[in-house]
């Protein structure tokens, strides 16, 4: 999922200036699940925002709503008769909403109120690690299900490196080695084999490298767009 | 929010305690029908599980003015 993490109030504070009214705007899906800009966060940081301005004697009138997806035009759509008056919505979706919310309001502001920080997943309760950089063309299929771009990293192709101590990765003590992970699971299935071969540099015009990625499926667009 | 202590004026906080209803509400209660006294300014609000009150629910007492809250269970 797309996980992210709230600002800093101060920091929240210090985007908002001087504005009067405020919506607070959070996402029902990603965010929600990773505890960061659903209702119940939407309701704390609004709580703390009418609070603060409050006892910094700014009078600021903060209103909450949450929609299921901030990314899809169909589900932002009905906030367009809850705008009128507000002078910025913060959103608290990630930077798809927030700029989803941009192109399709443009007559308000909106800023963001998380940092997105990752394609993770939820290791345990309150865990989230790093699982996917959506590289555009995925290793996994040749790398035992074990991803090395997101997971090792030096994001190197033909691993594990020279830091691979005791399947912990120099970098940081508590991140294992992606490529020591791959060689057990290669042991496991008995495919060694298959990562004797040396890997060619990877194409990253597939990834950001190669600048704004798009996807037009001609056969799921409508005629009239 | 009160306005905090004075010197004229005592300061006498507003406390919300939010009591879990098989423990502490009970011994609330049990005060209450033994006519021991607590502070006129503690609202108790009966939860079912202590576990059960919301981050969100003390800021809104928070917001609207309480002083001080009390989370019992």
């Amino acid at each position: 999922m797309i996980v992210g993490e709230r600002k800093p109030l101060s920091e929240i504070m210090e985007l908002l200036g001087g504005a009067q009214k405020v919506l607070v705007a959070g996402c029902g899906t990603c965010v929600t699940v990773c505890f960061a800009g659903g209702e119940k966060e939407v309701g704390i940081l609004a709580s703390e925002l009418r609070m603060k301005s409050k006892l910094d004697d700014h009078a600021m009138d903060v209103e909450e709503a949450t929609v299921q997806r901030q990314c899809e035009w169909e589900y932002i759509d009905p906030l367009r008769e809850r705008l009128d008056g507000f002078d910025v919505v913060l959103s608290l979706a990630c930077g798809i909403g927030v700029q989803a919310m941009n192109e399709r309001f443009p007559g308000v502001i909106t800023l963001p109120g998380i940092n997105t920080t990752s394609l993770s997943l939820p290791v345990e309760q309150g865990v989230w690690e790093e699982r996917c950089q959506a590289c555009g063309d995925c290793l996994l299929g040749t790398t035992f299900g074990i991803c090395p771009i997101a997971r090792c990293s030096k994001q190197l192709l033909n691993g594990p490196c020279g830091g691979s101590q005791e399947g912990i990765c120099e970098v940081d003590s508590d991140t294992p080695c992606a490529w020591q992970l791959i060689w057990d699971r290669a042991i496991e299935f008995d495919q060694v084999r298959r990562l004797l071969d040396i890997q060619a540099p990877k194409n990253w015009s597939q990834s950001r490298d190669g600048g704004l990625r798009k996807i037009v499926r001609e056969d799921l667009q409508l005629e009239s767009e | 929010m009160s306005d905090g202590p004075k010197s004229e004026m005592p300061f006498d906080p507003k406390i919300v305690a939010f009591c879990c209803r098989h423990c502490a509400y009970a011994a609330a209660d049990l005060a209450g029908a033994m006519r021991l006294h607590y502070p006129h300014s503690v609202r108790i609000v009966d939860v079912p599980c202590s576990g059960r009150v919301d981050p969100l629910e003390m800021l809104r007492a928070f917001e609207r003015g309480v002083d001080g809250l009390l989370v019992a269970g």
